[in-house]
């Protein structure tokens, strides 16, 4: 199957709308306001981030980038709830995740929020498939009939079709990575963020996960954040942000490759 | 290499804390037998009795029994600490180490662990006693004599203790020889287990043991109706081969049993994954378990055997003051072999907890994952309490009801001849007592791994190096 017909394949499935996003479609999926992260204190102190401010809207497939320890990883924690800032604010859904408590994080994770790690992305017990109904199961509702076409077409297109129940650890890292993706496209959250999602894949799988999240974004309106180093899978996304020391330092429509790696290499000189 | 290389196989001594724990019970318990026997020795022998031999030997059988269940304990706490840190393993074994130095070098260190623990024990058990000894000397309970203050099978006991610890981290540290090198650059952080070979033999003999063991001790039952030696006899051979086929077939039965209790739990996603990481792999769901079996199996049978034989006393014409004396020489009996049993028990329960303990901070990341895919706190406490549930229940069912079997079959063959039909023992008091036993190991052994579980953070599973 080649990626074109894959594509063409989600295209179809592309007029049916998310459910679990409650608010107005206008207002940004994710907005930051002077959002600060400091860890340590004194001359061990490092403001992983420092004063960001920024809106992320529905339907936008937003990459992010910076030199390693910019604090990339830092801005998809909090903007998804998984961690406190030391100040500002933080709206996700609708939802001001700076105000709310532990409980009520994880129901917003669970129902709004889908996640692909770099690593370590799948409950080991659990097979592929029951990974993938997980923020089903944890919802406590059942998979619709269109639902369930649509996890099918995704594992299908993913080609995991064969692999749907074996355990993680007979997975290669590249068919976990899959899986992770599938599952956070399944439920249709409001934002998925993804750290590194091609990190484990070849150049081949790579561009069809990104042909996959571009064509999730373009046709039904799925919002991506993802965090790369990859000047090639930026280039799939429609906004580059780009970190460094904490700040946001830079905000782009779609570029291409090479354009993105001089803009980094101005960074990363920079940072050195 | 033995120095970096035994803190590199087996982490901190906190992980070997339960090699030291378990065998500084069984010095204690070793001791404590050892110089009852001896002060009883002393005291027969200026009275001029033999009690003290007999109770030499049967000091002895218990102290083997309290030796192995402590074994089976120690190779699964090694076992466990070990496949937590397969990974690691892996990364010695691609950078040189033969799986073989590892080993020793873990069967070294529950050596020298297991022997330090074992040394505090039996001093400690050794100075309890003589203080209730001397308590006892001072109320005019025990005669004044020339108690020996040690014994030489102290030492025994030492080797003994220190030997099976060393023996337990050779079985417990298998797992090092599934480790490929190539493990080490592989992408699944987590633990999982290697497929076991099933081994055919091992099956056979197991199913012949049980099945076997049982009609036999089932014709005991039958025989004791009309000729009570033999009917024990018969009894006695049929659960010593039934015993030993569940022994040798516990990773066949055992992990079974949890599947069909666990069952119970639920579906939803806490229990879906507490069910199985709690049979993920048979035989660590197997060693983790079978102490608990043995133990509360052990019990039973004795708490089940001693209400038998009272039930049929009661069914015997005897005048009242006959009746009481019976009654009173059966009630401390009772008790004193309970108290001398659920030593083994205990052995397991504290294996049982720290296998818990570890295999929660093992789990860290998955827990990360969880929590940050939207398991709330609660949901991650109860998947823990869940998991020790499934394998404690089952544990604590398994060997009442062999208990039962045993011990009502043994009382029938020994009295069924005196006694109109089947002398049922159903002990209440001690299945109580199980059953409370069992909830306190639950909270127990769920508490503290809980705790740890709510406090990860779901920010851990994301990072790569956690
Ligand atoms: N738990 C922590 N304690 C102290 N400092 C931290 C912690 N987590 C992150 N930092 C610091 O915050 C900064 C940002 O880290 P972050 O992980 O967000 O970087 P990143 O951009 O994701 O880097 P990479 O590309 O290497 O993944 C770094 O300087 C890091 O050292
Ligand atoms: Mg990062």
């Amino acid at each position: 199957m080649s990626p074109m017909w894959r594509a063409a394949a989600l295209g179809r499935l592309g007029t049916m709308t998310s459910t679990t996003f409650q608010h107005s479609p206008t207002q940004p999926v994710v907005s930051m306001r002077r959002v600060s992260k400091i860890y340590g204190e004194g001359t061990g102190r490092v403001a992983a981030l420092d004063e960001i401010d920024v809106d992320i809207h529905r339907g936008g497939f937003t990459a992010i980038m910076g030199p390693s320890g910019s604090g990339k990883s830092t801005f998809m924690n909090v903007a998804a709830g998984l961690d406190d800032v030391t100040s500002g604010e933080v709206m996700l859904a609708g939802q001001p995740v700076t105000h709310l408590g532990d409980d009520a994080r994880t129901l917003l994770r669970r129902s709004e929020v889908g996640f692909i790690f770099q690593a370590f992305n799948l409950v080991p017990t659990l097979s592929a498939h029951e990974n993938i109904l997980l923020p089903f199961e944890l919802a406590g509702r059942r998979v619709s009939a269109e639902e369930g076409r649509w996890i099918e077409h995704l594992v299908g297109t993913l080609g995991l079709a064969e692999r749907i129940s074996h355990r993680p650890s007979e997975l290669s890292g590249g068919q976990q990575q899959r899986v992770a993706i599938a599952r956070a496209l399944a439920s249709r959250p409001a934002i998925i963020f993804a750290d590194e999602p091609t990190g484990n894949l070849d150049s081949r799988s790579s561009r069809e996960v990104l042909t996959l999240l571009r064509t999730a974004a373009r046709e039904y309106g799925q919002t991506i954040a993802m965090v790369s180093h990859d000047p090639v899978a930026a280039s799939y996304a429609d906004r580059i942000l780009v970190i460094a020391d904490g700040h946001l330092v830079g905000d782009h429509g779609p570029l291409t490759p090479q354009e993105i790696s001089d803009l980094l290499i101005g960074f990363e000189v920079g940072a050195a | 290499m033995t120095g970096p290389n035994r803190n590199l196989t087996l982490g901190s001594l906190r992980e070997l804390g339960t090699v030291g724990l378990v065998a500084g019970l069984c010095g204690a318990y070793a001791a404590v037998l050892i110089m009852t026997s001896s002060i009883l020795t002393t005291m027969s022998e200026a009275s001029g009795g033999s009690v003290g031999l007999l109770l030499g030997i049967v000091a002895g059988v218990f102290i083997l029994i309290a030796l192995y269940v402590g074994t089976v304990v120690i190779v699964g706490a090694v076992d466990t600490v070990i496949s937590g840190r397969l990974r690691h393993i892996a990364l010695l074994r691609l950078l040189g180490s033969r799986g073989r130095e590892l080993r020793t070098s873990v069967m070294r260190s529950t050596a020298a662990v297991g022997g330090m623990g074992a040394v505090a024990g039996i001093v400690l058990g050794t100075l309890l006693t003589h203080l209730v000894r001397m308590v006892l000397v001072a109320r005019d309970t025990l005669p004044e004599a020339e108690y020996a203050l040690g014994d030489v099978q102290l030492v025994v006991a030492f080797v003994a203790i220190t030997l099976s610890a060393m023996i337990a981290g050779w079985f417990g540290s298998r797992g090092i020889l599934r480790v490929s090198p190539a493990a080490a650059l592989a992408g699944t952080a987590a633990y999982t287990p290697a497929p076991h070979r099933t081994s055919v033999i091992r099956a056979l003999l197991a199913g012949i043991g049980i099945v076997g063991g049982l009609a036999v001790l089932l014709l005991g039952a039958v025989v004791g109706e009309s000729n009570p030696g033999a009917g024990f006899l018969l009894a006695f051979v049929g659960a010593a081969g039934s015993g030993t086929g569940f022994l040798i077939g516990a990773r066949f039965v055992i992990p079974r049993v949890v599947a069909t209790l666990s069952s119970v739990l639920g579906r939803d996603p806490s229990s879906v994954v507490a069910r199985r990481n709690a049979l993920l792999d048979p035989l660590r769901t197997t060693r983790s378990t079978m102490g608990l079996v043995i133990g509360v199996a052990l019990v039973t049978t004795f708490a089940s055997g001693m209400s038998a034989l009272r039930e049929s006393i009661t069914s015997w014409e005897l005048d009242p003051a006959q009746r009481a004396q019976a009654d009173q020489v059966y009630e401390v009996t009772t008790i004193i072999l309970i108290c001398i049993i659920v030593i083994s028990a205990i052995i397991a329960a504290v294996g049982f907890v720290s296998t818990m303990s570890l295999t929660v901070i093992q789990r860290h990341r998955e827990i990360g994952l969880l929590r940050s895919l939207g398991f709330t706190r609660r949901q991650v406490r109860s998947m823990i309490t869940k998991e020790s549930v499934a394998l404690s229940a089952s544990a604590v069912v398994f060997g009442a009801v062999l208990g039962i079997v045993y011990g009502t079959a043994g009382a029938q063959s020994l009295v069924g001849a005196e006694t109109a039909g089947l002398v049922w023992g159903m002990p209440v008091g001690a299945l109580v007592g199980i059953a409370v036993a069992g909830v306190v190991l639950v909270l127990v052994s769920s508490q503290r791994p809980a705790r740890r579980a709510v406090a990860v953070s779901p920010v851990e599973a994301l990072r790569i190096d956690a």
